[in-house]
């Protein structure tokens, strides 16, 4: 068996010497692989022609100078208007911005539609700058502009727009003094607001102003009428004549103050 | 005040909640220098009956928080730490056969209890994360077919280290969606720092832990959750609530918004901290409170505003600012 084993080796040796070798052979380059090159450089004949040399035309320069088919860059500013002029630098001034090399070219590319929207928005932004400075109402555009005291109902939250007087009246009259409650702590914010004590924004939390009022040297008046409010409003708890004529009595009582 | 006081006499009685959260404050206030808001919101997950979420770097006290709360309530309490070869059944319990009776019989495994320490949650592979969601979310177990139900209260604190840290892995949304609050945890300033190392640096944590007595137990939390749950929201604010959810779902600075189940956890959380202000009405103020700690970590954020630095607090802190308060 041992011999057997031996033999078997030795044949597996010879067969593995066999295979690297041809493997080697077949790798060396045959004797004509390759051809030498006979001949490396090759001689250059110089021209010895004369040399004519060409002058420019300069009347014909001159000539394609003038016509305005040649004229590739800025027109000449000083034949423009003011008005010629702005526009030019302008749209050189939109080339340029948006990256364009070709300023001057491009300027004549824009279409006329753009040039008067353009002109449309820069009016439209002046009108909106002189509005916001002159401080206008812009309730007066819309299709309630006559009616600047808007119904309850229709503005919940826009303390500027509520009629309160009419609106308390209204409500203790039907005997609703969850809503007067509301309506006596809207209108102290209203009027914290006006007195720039507090800086009114609807999404602001009660505990925002509380504590605005206060960083504006406000007392703790505030957050017990928020107190109060917040019980009635929130918490739905019942409140008669008697609890509202006190509720009332603590807004009114801040409002001097305020005043 | 006093005055406002006697105009509305409550209608609930608050004031077994408002000595248990005073006591709870006290306990966690002995070990836990600072952090106020973090310990209202720990009770407030509490009382709201919600699993929290701790995150923050290692060494701010995020499992201590969780050990401090655990300690305050008489029940029982299972720790597990999760580690990156925990399996399933680690957490859950196993099947063992037992020869004296030659049957399968199940072994409870940790998360049978009623305050449950998942330590660096974030360590284990979402195979073992999701073995909790059933539990978290149904409060029962089932395994090979057979439902187990866990007992009330049960409570999952989890701590974890922030995603960027080495070895983490990210919690699958579905489970995140069922941590009530994620609740941040932060570098304490100076003045506290200088406190904490005034109070501790001859004292032992450990001993101190000792210290802490159970303030509630399963009984009393059982009756204050069903008090909160019984607290007043106006119908405004439950749309208004509904609103900043919806929103999250409409901001494009947002992938993935909040589910139902937030909105629920906004009304739920926000009854917690009115009671826990001796209100038995929510108020704006409250949803406003819960907002961000309810949502920012249901919430995925658009990768562009990742790579603008932005993070899901900003987010949901802009969104807030966008609602009008119901007034």
């Amino acid at each position: 068996m041992k011999n057997i084993s031996k033999r078997f080796s030795v044949v597996l040796l010879l067969a593995a010497f066999l295979l690297l070798t041809s493997t080697l052979l077949a790798q060396k380059p045959k004797a004509n692989a390759f051809k030498k090159v006979a001949k490396d450089t090759i001689a250059l004949r110089l021209d010895s022609s004369k040399t004519k040399v060409r002058q420019f035309d300069g009347q014909a320069i001159e000539r394609y100078k003038a016509e305005k088919e040649f004229q590739y860059g800025e027109s000449d500013t000083q034949q423009l208007n003011w008005w010629e002029r702005f526009w030019k630098n302008f749209w050189a001034w939109i080339d340029r911005l948006f990256g364009s090399d070709e300023a001057p070219k491009k300027s004549k590319s824009w279409p006329a539609f753009v040039k008067y929207g353009v002109i449309a928005i820069v009016v439209l932004g002046i009108i909106f700058v002189i509005f916001k400075l002159v401080g206008v109402d812009w309730k007066i555009f819309s299709k309630k502009s006559k009616e600047i005291e808007v119904p309850y109902d229709e503005s919940l939250e826009n303390i500027h727009e509520i009629s309160f007087e009419d609106e308390l009246l209204n409500a203790t009259q039907s005997q609703n003094y969850r809503l007067a409650v509301r309506l006596l702590y809207l209108q102290t914010l209203k009027l914290l607001s006006d007195k720039e004590l507090i800086d009114w924004e609807v999404n602001k939390t009660n505990a925002i102003y509380v504590k605005e009022f206060k960083q504006n040297g406000g007392n703790d008046v505030f957050a017990n009428l928020t107190y109060q409010f917040e019980y009635v409003w929130y918490g739905d708890f019942p409140i008669d004549k008697s609890i509202f004529d006190m509720i009332q009595a603590s807004f009114e009582q801040f409002k001097n103050q305020i005043k | 005040m006093e005055q406002e006081q006697e105009m509305f006499n409550q209608r609930t009685d608050l004031s077994e909640l408002s000595q248990a959260v005073e006591q709870i404050r006290t306990q966690l206030g002995k070990i836990i220098v600072g952090q106020t808001a973090t310990i209202d919101l720990l009770i407030a997950g509490l009382l709201a009956n919600g699993h929290l979420l701790l995150e923050g770097v290692p060494g701010v006290a995020k499992t201590l928080s969780a050990k401090l709360v655990a300690k305050s309530i008489s029940a029982t309490f299972s720790r597990i730490q999760f580690t990156p070869d925990l399996m399933p059944s680690d957490v859950l319990g196993t099947a063992v056969f037992s020869p004296k009776t030659a049957e399968f019989q199940f072994r409870q495994g940790p998360i049978f209890g009623n305050i449950i320490l998942v330590d660096e949650i974030n360590r284990a592979p979402a195979k073992t994360q999701s073995a909790l969601f059933e539990a978290m979310e149904e409060r029962q177990v089932t395994v090979d077919g057979n439902t187990y139900k866990m007992e009330e209260p049960f409570m999952v604190l989890a701590t974890q280290n922030p995603i960027e840290q080495e070895g983490t892995y990210r919690l699958p949304e579905a489970q995140l969606d069922r941590f009530l609050f994620k609740i941040e945890i932060q570098y304490p300033s100076l003045e506290e720092e200088i406190e904490i190392l005034t109070q501790q640096h001859q004292t032992d944590t450990l001993h101190q832990l000792e210290d802490i007595k159970p303030v509630l137990n399963v009984a009393q939390i059982t009756a204050l959750r069903a008090t909160i749950k019984a607290l007043h929201v106006e119908a405004k604010l439950l749309a208004y609530a509904a609103q900043i959810v919806n929103e999250t779902r409409q901001n494009k600075a947002l992938y993935l918004g909040a589910s139902p189940r937030a909105s629920l956890a906004i009304v739920n959380s926000a009854k917690a901290i009115a009671a826990m202000a001796g209100r038995d009405f929510v108020t704006p103020d409250d949803i406003v409170k819960v907002a961000t700690p309810v949502l920012a970590h249901r919430v995925m954020l658009s990768p562009e505003k990742e790579m603008e630095g932005l993070t899901t607090a900003d987010i949901i802190a802009q969104i807030i600012k966008k609602i009008e308060v119901p007034r």
